[in-house]
């Protein structure tokens, strides 16, 4: 093979060789990432996990100065990206990517920095400034960990606890997002949906129908809804409007919080005669009619 | 005996869960001239013919389907424009509830006299 050919032909081979294996190097402190998701709203952290290697205590020593602003990782600092506005520990954070930084202290609360700027190699720690986001928290002693983590122990439909663990020390802070959906109803706005009526339920084409007792009432400011007897799996709901007359159940844990909303499950769309509404439609997610109930009179 | 209720959550499960829920893109311009030629026939569906009223509903008005967004996270797939795209080649609608019924709505509306925006907005209501 001429020479021109054999070059041409190991850089095509270099250029194939996957980008992994291109970069494949044994590191102290190996990137990963981690991400949650919430109603929408989605926070990913992607950092490097450095290990305490003997380095214990490692706050308070060479590793980790008191005082000093640093990067909970190694090397390039730690990222948080929020797909949509959020609140972190109370503050509410635009839509973006930022740059995560501590400030331990020997005592009393640490801070937790987000710079707007993500890019920032570990060395280069970014100077206080108003587009940042500060935050006090709580550092709290914990059972030792020895790779730097990230994770989200907690997650509700309304938020997240996002939470850093090293060495003999973590850090929680609590995020909430904008909720997508609106559960509760004014009661003017609820009262026309309010009765009873009678239920004819069909869960599959091949079954036959069956009549049962619908009621639908206002409690604690939300609109909510029962089959009589009670479906075993949904018990008493909550009528989640989306639109004017569609609604999607809303279905509530022991203690009484809202755990899931069955959108697009199961659609409940009334129809209105006289400016009433008069008549139900219920719809599970392949559109197949599983239910139609007419008011009482 | 699994419920009608868990099937549609299994499948929805597999689907809709594993995409997570971003701001959706707006829906797709009908191609001009577009056909239902390539929507799959009754012989084509194999283990769902169950499902064949349904492709032969969509085969009727590939304009209006052209039209719409699916919501179940396929949009993502290479190849794919618009719910049109999940009644050809590999018709991933034979295992998505959430295809279906917006497939179904968006017929249901059409036989109303609704127009194609007045059909996605009642899809994004829905499935949105």
């Amino acid at each position: 093979m001429p020479m021109r050919h054999l070059a041409l032909a190991a850089a095509a081979a270099a250029c194939c060789v996957p980008a992994t294996a291109a970069r494949a190097q044994i590191r102290a402190s190996e990137r990963a990432a981690v991400s949650q998701t919430v109603d929408g709203t989605t926070f990913t952290v992607d950092y490097a996990r450095p290990r305490v290697r003997g380095r214990d205590p490692l706050f308070g020593s060479r590793a980790v100065h008191w005082g000093e602003t640093w990067t909970p990782g190694a090397n390039w600092a730690t990222t948080l990206e929020l797909s949509r506005a959020a609140t972190v520990g109370g503050r509410k954070v635009a839509k973006g990517k930022y740059s995560v930084w501590m400030v331990p202290r020997a005592s009393g609360n640490w801070t937790l920095v987000l710079d707007p700027k993500p890019d920032i190699f570990h060395m280069s720690p970014p100077d206080s400034s108003a587009a940042q986001v500060r935050l006090a928290v709580r550092a709290e002693p914990a059972p030792f960990t020895e790779v730097l983590t990230f994770e989200f122990p907690e997650v509700t439909t309304g938020g997240t606890t996002l939470a850093f663990r090293w060495a003999r020390t973590r850090v929680a802070v609590p995020l909430q997002v904008e909720p997508s959906l609106a559960v509760e109803l004014p009661e003017a706005e609820a009262a026309p949906y309010v009765g009873r009526w009678t239920y004819v339920k069909r869960d599959t084409p091949d079954e036959k129908p069956v009549t049962i007792e619908f009621r639908t009432l206002y409690e604690g400011g939300t609109l909510k809804a029962e089959w009589l007897p009670a479906d075993p799996y949904m018990q008493r709901f909550a009528l989640v409007r989306v639109r004017p007359d569609l609604f999607f159940p809303g279905l509530y844990d022991k203690d009484g919080k809202i755990y899931e909303v069955m959108r697009p499950d199961m659609a409940f769309t009334f129809t209105r005669v006289g400016g009433r509404p008069d008549s139900l439609e219920v719809r599970y997610s392949d559109d197949f009619l599983a239910g139609t109930a007419r008011r009482k009179p | 005996m699994p419920t009608r209720r868990d099937f549609v959550t299994r499948c929805l499960g597999a689907v809709w869960l594993a995409a997570p829920r971003q701001p959706a893109p707006p829906h797709p311009t009908p191609r001009p001239g577009v056909t239902g030629a390539r929507v799959l026939t009754r012989a084509q569906l194999g283990e769902t013919p169950a499902l064949a009223p349904l492709f032969d509903q969509v085969r009727a008005v590939p304009q209006v389907v052209d039209g719409i967004r699916c919501n179940c996270g396929c949009a993502e797939l290479p190849g794919y424009y618009s719910l049109l795209s999940c009644f050809e080649g590999d018709a991933m609608v034979r295992h998505c509830a959430v295809c279906q019924g917006q497939a179904r709505l968006a017929v249901r509306l059409h036989r109303e006299g609704k127009t194609l925006d007045q059909i996605r907005d009642a899809v994004d209501a829905r499935f949105g």
